[in-house]
């Protein structure tokens, strides 16, 4: 059971991966990306690294994306004006 | 000609440097094996009559390793002041990301308070459970990230609040640090009584290097999410 769990969370991580690298919608790639961190926070846990897996939670799926998303809409902005 | 020559020395020099380096390396690799190469084995031996904490990764990163983890958060400390410098302020400032929503305003006003909560209870238990100064400094700063993006330019915070929480937790790191050299002989030792293993209060400093740890991390994550969250409003530039 824990096993199957492990291949669908790797599975998971590998499309994600390729979903954040071939996204033509660059904020839709930072979507992607929190959604790496999430399943990469789920693999944390399941190989016993609790520590690990609530920096994670926290850092990969929420503050690094909104921070990404930021600077993409700022930059993104400048393009136009420029 | 000359300058030929030059390089070649150096080449020749930098070669045999490496292969030096790359040779005691070697040594010391062949050398640390058996029993010495297993630190995490020895660590977790020496943790019951060193620290008495539950969470064995907490009396590593703030015992064993803790002048790593003052390191640590100095470096934290200048990258939050790089952004500072870099980041241009200025008096019309506006937050992005942020939509006028009521529901979203009422459910990240009764979830605030919850997940400051969670985040003190996650520093307070470091020793015991999983988790710590930083994983709880960040959540705490995930709520006011929460209140950002629900509020918008409504929220503001108290920047000498948050200037003095951040100072006050830099300085106490240290202090303790400079009362463990007074009292036990060595920088962070451990002076206070150990208290019996699983306890709230045990563990001796580790609990307080933590909280201070997580004042500070919640100070400085809280105000990096500020500054990027609140830019100048791109229709005046």
């Amino acid at each position: 059971m824990i096993g199957l769990v492990i291949l669908g969370t790797f599975l998971m991580l590998i499309v994600v991966a390729y979903m954040v690298v071939s996204d033509e919608f660059l904020a839709g790639s930072v979507v992607y990306f929190m959604a790496f961190g999430l399943g990469s926070t789920v693999l944390y846990v399941i190989f016993s690294a609790p520590d690990v897996a609530l920096t994670e939670a926290v850092i990969g799926a929420g503050v690094s994306g909104v921070v990404f998303l930021v600077s993409l809409l700022q930059t993104q902005t400048r393009e136009d004006e420029g | 000609m000359n300058l030929k020559k030059t390089i070649r020395l150096k080449t020749l020099l930098s070669t045999l440097m490496v292969s030096f380096l790359t040779i005691t390396l070697l040594g010391i690799l062949a050398q640390v094996s058996g029993e010495h190469a297993t630190l995490g084995n020895r660590l977790l031996s020496l943790n019951h009559n060193l620290t008495q904490s539950a969470n064995a990764v907490t009396s590593v990163v703030t015992y064993f390793r803790g002048l790593d983890t003052l390191g640590e958060v100095t470096i934290l400390f200048l990258s939050i002041f790089g952004v500072g410098i870099g980041i241009n302020r200025s008096e019309h400032l506006h937050t992005i990301l942020h939509y006028d929503n009521a529901l979203l305003k009422m459910g990240a006003r009764v979830l605030f308070p919850v997940i400051i909560l969670f985040g003190f209870y996650i520093i307070f238990h470091g020793h015991l459970s999983p988790g710590g100064g930083f994983q709880g400094g960040v959540v705490i700063a995930s709520a006011f990230l929460l209140m950002f993006l629900a509020e918008g330019d409504a929220y503001a915070l108290d920047h000498k609040i948050l200037t003095l929480v951040e100072a006050f937790s830099g300085v106490g790191f240290v202090l303790l640090g400079l009362l463990g050299v007074l009292l036990g002989g060595l920088f962070l030792s451990n002076p206070l009584p150990l208290g019996t293993l699983g306890q709230l209060f045990s563990g001796g400093v580790l609990p307080i290097i933590y909280l201070f740890v997580g004042l500070k991390v919640a100070a400085e994550i809280t105000v990096l999410i500020e500054y990027f969250i609140r830019t100048h409003d791109a229709r005046d530039a």
